[in-house]
Parts: C-alpha cells; structure tokens; sequence
C-alpha cells in the first residue's frame, strides 16, 4: 500500500502589501519559519517543490531559478509546479507524491505571489486564448460572476437570500481574519458594508471579492517512519484529489460544478470519507468571491444541491458551527495566489495539529483543503488528519 | 532605510497560428455562418469547431452550422477595468448557447442603456433569448459579432 | 522503495520551423497517438502531467489551454514548468507511489509563435542585477564556452565536431527540425552569435510536442511486450547567480549521482550504451559528457574525437541529432527520454544504435545549466 506522509511544519508570511521585501526575500521568511515549526535544518530537507500564479504577473521567467537560494534548494531536487489558481494545492500534491513515491523522506513546498509587483488582472486574462475567450472572460471576478448567476437561476432561489448568505459569508471570514495574525484584509465588516460596497462584476460588490496580496507559505511534507521522530503531532496526509475540465468556458457545467465534486470524492475516497458533514471538523475553501463558497457546501457533500444558504443560515459553517469554513479568514482576506492553495494546506494541518492559535477550532482533527483554477476549470482537494 | 522600487515595463510580442479548424471557423463566420463540429460518439454538437473531443477523445469532421441566436446561460455586469478589456466598464458579459450548439461560448450583450445596473438587471437574465449583431464590414474575428442584443 | 515503472509507448510530432496546427491539436494528436500506441483509451488512463510555460505560450496558466487535450478531462493531474523531462520525474512519482497505474506526461512549445529565446531567458535574470546587463541563455552559454577553453584548452573546432556529428545524425531522424551535411569548417565560416559561438552551435528553436506514456509493473507488462524499465531518476538545481557558480561545475554530477544510484550505475562509460543529452549550445555536449562521468573533467573533446560518441561508437551521444536539431524548448527534455526509450525498445528506426540495454536522457533548463535532470532507462 502506498507510503505514508505527514506535515511536519508549516510556516507563512505576514500577508499584505510586502514591498518592503524582494521576492526571494519574502520567500525565506515563510520557509525559515516552516523550519523552525519543524524543527529542522536545511540539510534536513531531501528535496523542494514551489510554484506561483504565471510568471508575467511578477515579470520574471521561470521564477524557481531565482528562488532557489532562498529556498535552500542549490544541490538538491527543485520542481516548479504551476497550475493557476489550484497552484498552492498542486505544490502541495506534488510534495505529497514525493515522499509517497518513495524517492525522498522530507520535501519542502512553497508557494510565493507578489500580487503588487505586477499587472495581476490583466495578466489573468491572458489565461483565455487569444481566439475566442481572451476578449470576454473578464479577468477572475468577471468569470466568477458567471458561476453565481448561473447558480441562483439553477435551484431556483430567490436572489436576495443567496445575496444574504454570501454577505454573511463575507463578514465572518473578515471577522474571522482578524484572529489571524498572518491574514491581509484585518478590518471588523457588516453585512450592510458588503451590500453597500460598489459592484465590481454583479453580483459581486468589492466585499464579496478577495484583495490582490504578496505572500509566501511553505509547509514540510515527511515520510510516514520519519514524521513521528519530527514532530509529536504530525498531520497526516489522508486524502488528495484534483480534476480538469475542458478549456472552453462554456462547455460544462459550473453549477454542478464536476472538477469540483470528482476532486472533493477522490480525496474522500482515499480517506475513507462518506459522511463529509460529520467527518470533517473544519474546511480551508478556496473562496475568493463569497457567493462560490456556497457552491462547494454542495458539491462536497456538506448539504443537499441548492441547500448552500441554509448551512450559512443555521451557523453550521462559522466557527462553533458543526464544520467551521474558513477560520482563517480564508481566501477573501489574503490572496497571495500562487500560495493560497498551499496556506489552505497549512491552516488545515494548523487546525488539526492544536497550532491555530486563536483561530483554533476546538478539537479539530480532521480538516479539508481545497483550490480552485484556470477559468472555471480545475478544482484540487487535500485532506488531513491528526488520526494516525 | 525607505523600501525601494523598481519600476519598468515589458511588452513582448506573439503571434498564434489559428491552425485549419479555427482558420475554417473565422471564414465562415466572416460571412456571417457559425459552425460546430458534432462529435460522433457523444453526439454534442461543440462551438466554436474544433478537432477533438476532449471528452470522448476523437477527431471531429462533421462541420454543422449553428444559429446566430440564442439564449443566455449565465452572465455578469462589469464594473471593474483592467489592460486587455474589450470595451470600456460598465458592460454586460454572458455565456450564450447557440441554437443548434450544445456548448456556450463567452461574448457580449449590449444594445441598450448600460449605465444602470437595475436597468440591465430587469433587460437580462438567464434565460434571455438574444442575437448577434454583425459589424458591417466582417474581419474574420471573433468581435465580427459586435454583440449579442436581447430579442 | 519505489515501485517499478516502465516507459510503454510514446509519440512526437516533426519538429518543424512551425506548424499549422493549434497547441491544443499538436497536443491530442501525440497523446491519442501514444494512446493508441499502448491500447490505453481515455478513460483507463490514470493522471496526466504536462510540461510547458506561459511566456514560451504567451498564453497564461499555459496547460489549462490544453489539459483536456492531452486526455486530462475529469483527471487529475498537473503542470511541472519548463522542461518536460521534469514532467517525466512528477508522473515517474506518481506511478512510483501505487495511487496510479498509468500516467501520460506530455510537453509542448511552438517557438514560432513566440518571442525569441533571447528574449524570454532574458526575463530568466531578475530585475536588479543580471537583467540590466542583458543577460540571456545565448550570452550565458557564450561565458560558459569561453571558460571552457580557457580552463581546458577546448577549441571551437571541437565545438563544430559537435555540430557536423550531430546535424549529420539528424539526417537519419525523420522528425529532426535542422538537419545538414556540414564540414568542421564551414561551421567555423558562420556568422558569430555570441563569440565563441556561431550560429550553428545553438540550437534552433522549433515547434514540437512529445508524449510519453508511463505504466506500473504488472500493467506495463500487459500493455507492450517491450517495456523501457525507469531504472534510475535524478534532478537538481545550482544557485541562481552565475557569479555565484562554477559555470563548468554545476548540478549536474548531482542529478547524474542520484540517478546512477538509483540505477545501481558505478561505471557510466561501460554500462550506458546510447545517451540523448540537452545540448542547445554544442560545446554543452562535451561538458555534460564529463560531467555525466564519461570521461574526466577536459576530456569530452577526446571522446569525439575518438568516435566513442559518434552513432557507430562505444557510446553514441545523441543519435536522434539532439537539441541541435530542433528545441521545441518545454518538450526538449521529454523528446531526449522519448529518443531513448525508443533506443532501449529496439524502435529508433534508421538512428538505432546496436545492442542498447541501458540509454540515458538528459535535460536542463536555466542559465548555463542551472537545473539539470537525468534519466536512466533498460531493458
């Protein structure tokens, strides 16, 4: 059967506007810090793994070249994984089947974005094809916007109360942010705030819509024999998935949304999930506009199809709720992309490993990680788990 | 010490090959026809044409024509701008099934007062039945279609 | 330990100055052709990884243009940047693990469609430093070069060696982009790129996609009767600053060291029969010979020399032609693993080399070498 791997150690960025540091020098300061959660030592580190949104968005080539010294990798393996938006999540899934491969014991990932160095939705756009899509797919919150319209329409329900629910949604991850010392957005909001904000794709208003961040997180992935003589409280890698749809935009659905739901069952596959809703003790979504938040409620089995609104409604999804969303002020408050997927991966093994500080879930062992990509295309899931 | 920054500016050039299925496609609709290509297994008929299907991963050949009009699958109101945007903000994008296609592709509605959200809200939703509306003089684009309008 | 893996089909298209052709459509045809090849269809197949970049594509987040064309529809999968034979280790892993029977790795670059190499390893070298002083792949190589003369007396009439054996092995390589009946000087005749290097000492670039499929144990067994066993993986990086390096020792021995063990290799020399090197610059494949353990630091030029790596030699170095003819630049890596694994299944065609039981394919990618890969393959 196949290796078993944990994360030893996670480490994060203050996120934010980071001009006060290079790339490569934001970039140290998450895996000097993942290391010394680990405890270890450069030399303790078999092999590295990293990866970022497209490399024009920051205007340097191959970026991993330029990163290698800060990331101590000069004489090891490196691998650069890119894979939009579900980056942080592939880098993730790329150390994780280094270790289960075999080849190697302890494997860094880190993921990096300097948001503010560059032309982030214009480069975006670019991510359509020059021939039919580039025109019309309008950077990420335009895309987006698609999928919650379509959504609303789908089930039939009424606009102002999924407009209701993405609003909480959007208070209670800023809420939430602000027990989080790594978060960028740290501002107390009302749901009037979200509702009053300008729109910027309708339906999203500025608060319904994550920030452009500079930020790096790296999290210490180690072999199932190692991982115990590391840590006393490794998180234990119990389920990956990851699916991709066709290019073209319009040719399928986004609703039932199937890279989303073959991503999330394939994970629960592997961890021996089928009662997601009771199994699960917190989830890391990847939201970057609230409203998709309740798209994968569904499609991960925390509720019915078209029953999003009512998880938010009955508080099953805040913290002291039944499966706590986001404690970390998720997505919607720190969006350094090329990172985003990965820090979903260390706030889970944060939560399950009693490390969250005050964002902590009480009692956490097992929790969900999840990113989304491409324009409506690719979704990637990790699970993790204290229960050894 | 104050953080410094360094500031420039990079423009590179590209220049895609269309390839025979798109550069078939845009002489078509250069006079005003769009096709797909149906697949022979799944029987989807898929728009724009294209070579393959990445679901049943066969060669595709039966060109079929698709009507200029539609109805609209879902769509949003751009409020936002951005380098490389096909008009200035505010403006209405949608992903428009065809009649005759069994995919959507992305373009734009407009052909009415776009300055007022509400009023756009109460001219579209999905479900919307549209039309494209050519350019006079066609280039073999994708914006030879101006917009979609509502019908 | 991981678990046996074995190469069991593959397909490329021609390298060519350009193709008419789409990446989305160069991609479907190699993987349904490598498909095809080993009677996989879409649906068995396991996880596809590809290998690309988004300035070489001027089209971002570059593998979500073309996933589902390489059979990615509802699989999981990912993107390794840059060099496809990176792609190859990342499927080699995840096959190696159990969590996947199959994997097709696939890699793509039209070089026509984008800016010059110069142009796009320029943006290699960070903003403050190394960008200002206009440094590229092709003036990088250049220093590289100059050095090696200079430590090992190296010549540029060993240098167009390079060029005429392998330009003259393109020509029985159907696929091959530049092929060429050349003499020593006529090489030394072309117009200076970059001194020490002419035009024909760097390799050209090219449109191309290559597919590899990958298969565990007891699968592969069943899918060819001629399975190329992945006996050896290695890769590793150098610093970034070419200040910082040695320029003609750098990662290399590293990734050939870790791929040797693995492989239980202790005598290159003797155990490699044919080995496929990533030489975009020809006096790299003198270099990388002596790095990979063939011969002692300076002495690459002597093993040309002596016709060990000519196509008829003890140990043929790059009888497809190599980069030299053609660099599709993503896929350069994969195409080398591909010509190998074809050398190793007895299936090179007109470039065969006699008796192969063990063929090595090298990649890099990154100013003079920076981040080296090596792959060992057998019977």
């Amino acid at each position: 059967m196949a290796r078993k791997v944990a994360v030893v150690g996670t480490g994060q960025t203050r996120h934010g506007k980071r001009q006060d540091v290079s790339y490569p020098e934001m970039i140290r300061e998450a895996v000097v810090a993942a290391l010394e959660d680990a405890g270890l030592g450069w030399e303790h580190i078999d092999a590295v793994v990293c990866g970022s949104m497209p490399p024009p968005m920051e205007g340097t080539n191959a970026p991993h070249l330029w990163w290698a010294d800060a990331m101590g990798a000069g004489g090891k393996p490196l691998l650069r994984v890119a894979t939009c938006g579900t980056t942080g999540i592939s880098i993730a899934h790329a150390a994780y089947y280094h270790v289960a491969s075999g080849l190697f014991d302890v494997v860094l990932a880190v993921g990096a974005e300097k948001q503010y160095e560059g032309e982030s939705q214009g480069t975006m756009t670019t991510v359509g094809e020059p021939f039919f899509q580039r025109q019309f797919v309008a950077g990420a919150p335009g895309v987006f916007a698609y999928q919650c319209n379509e959504y609303a329409h789908r089930y039939h329900l009424d606009e102002e109360r999924v407009r209701a629910a993405a609003a909480e949604i959007a208070v209670r991850n800023h809420v939430d942010a602000l027990d989080n010392p790594f978060a960028h957005l740290r501002q107390r909001i009302t749901v009037e705030d979200v509702l009053r904000s300008r729109v910027l794709a309708y339906p999203i208003r500025l608060l319904d819509c994550c920030p452009a961040s500079d930020g790096a997180c790296a999290v210490i992935f180690a072999a199932g024999e190692v991982a115990p003589r590391i840590t006393r409280t490794p998180a234990w890698v119990a389920g990956v998935g990851y699916a991709g749809e066709e290019h073209w935009v319009g040719d399928s659905d986004k609703v039932w949304w199937q890279s989303a739901r073959q991503a999330a069952l394939q994970a629960y596959r592997m961890a021996g999930i089928t009662d997601p809703l009771e199994q699960l003790d917190v989830a890391e979504l990847y939201n970057p506009f609230s409203f998709q938040e309740l798209i994968f409620y569904e499609l991960f089995g925390f509720c019915g199809p078209g029953e999003g609104c009512r998880l938010v409604e009955e508080g099953v999804v805040r913290r002291g709720g039944k499966l706590p969303c986001d404690p970390s002020g998720g997505v919607l408050c720190t969006n350094p992309i090329g990172a985003t997927g990965l820090i979903r991966v260390a706030e889970a093994a944060m939560q399950v490993t009693g490390k969250a500080g005050a964002h902590q879930v009480e009692g956490a062992r097992t929790a969900l990680a999840h990113a989304i990509g491409g324009t409506q295309q690719i979704n990637g899931v990790m699970i993790l788990t204290s229960l050894d | 010490m104050e953080p410094r920054i360094l500031k420039d500016t990079i423009a590179l050039p590209y220049q895609w090959a269309l390839g025979p299925v798109n550069t078939r496609f845009f002489q078509e609709f250069k006079e005003r026809r769009i096709f797909g290509t149906r697949c022979p297994k799944c029987g989807r008929v898929l728009v724009p044409a294209r070579a393959f299907c990445a679901r049943c991963f066969v060669p595709l050949d039966e060109w079929v024509q698709v009507r200029d009009e539609g109805t609209i699958k879902t769509w949003t109101y751009v409020a936002y701008s951005y380098v490389g945007q096909p008009m200035q903000p505010p403006y209405v994008s949608a992903l428009i099934q065809l009649d005759g296609a069994d995919t959507a592709i992305p373009h734009l509605v407009a052909g009415f007062d776009l300055s007022n959200l509400e009023e756009v809200r109460a001219r579209i939703r999905v479900g919307t039945r549209v039309r494209a509306v050519w350019r006079e003089d066609t280039e073999g684009t994708i914006l030879d279609i101006r917009y979609f309008e509502p019908v | 330990m991981p678990g046996k893996v074995a190469v069991v089909s593959w397909a490329q298209t021609e390298y060519r100055e350009a193709h008419d052709a789409t990446i989305r459509e160069m991609v479907f045809r190699v993987a349904r052709e490598a498909l095809d090849r080993a009677g996989l269809t879409r649906e068995e197949l396991g996880t596809v990884i590809t290998a690309s970049s988004d300035y070489w594509q001027g089209i971002s987040c570059s593998n979500e243009y073309y996933l589902d064309a390489a059979g990615g529809y509802l699989k999981s999968g990912a993107k390794a940047e840059e060099d496809g034979a990176l792609a190859f280790m990342y499927a080699f892993m995840r096959v190696a693990s159990g969590h996947f029977d199959t994997a097709l790795v696939v890699a793509v670059t039209k070089g026509s469609e984008i800016p010059p190499l110069a142009t796009l390893t320029h943006l290699y070298s960070e903003p403050f430093f190394q960008r200002p002083m206009g440094i590229d792949d092709v003036n990088a190589a250049a220093m590289q070069a100059r050095l090696y003369m200079e430590r090992y007396g190296a010549t540029p009439e060993q240098f167009a060696r390079v060029v005429v054996k392998n330009l003259g092995n393109a020509r029985r390589n159907p696929l091959a982009f530049r092929k060429a009946t050349l003499t020593v000087e006529e090489v030394l005749r072309s117009p200076v790129v970059a001194d020490p290097l002419r035009e024909p000492d760097v390799a050209p670039g090219a449109d191309g996609a290559c597919a590899v499929l990958l298969a565990g144990e007891e699968t592969a067994k069943r899918l060819t009767d001629r399975p190329v066993w992945v006996r050896g993986v290695g890769w590793s990086v150098s610093s970034y600053y070419l200040g910082d390096r040695d320029l003609l020792d750098g990662s290399l021995p590293d990734a050939a060291r870790r791929a040797y063990r693995m492989a239980g290799i202790t005598d290159p020399r003797a155990e490699i029969r044919v080995a496929e090197l990533c030489e975009a610059y020809s006096f790299q494949e003198l270099l990388w010979c002596e790095q990979l353990g063939f011969c002692g630091p300076g002495e690459g030029a002597r093993l040309l020399e002596e016709g060990v790596t000519a196509p008829d030699g003890d140990l043929p170095v790059n009888p497809s032609g190599g980069v030299l003819a053609g660099n599709p630049y993503c896929a350069r890596g994969l195409v080398r693993i591909a010509e190998a694994a074809a050398q190793v299944a007895g299936r090179a065609g007109e470039h065969q080399v006699e008796g192969v039981r063990t063929a090595l394919a090298h990649s890099y990618h990154g100013l003079a070498g920076q981040l080296h890969s090596v792959v060992i393959l057998g019977r």
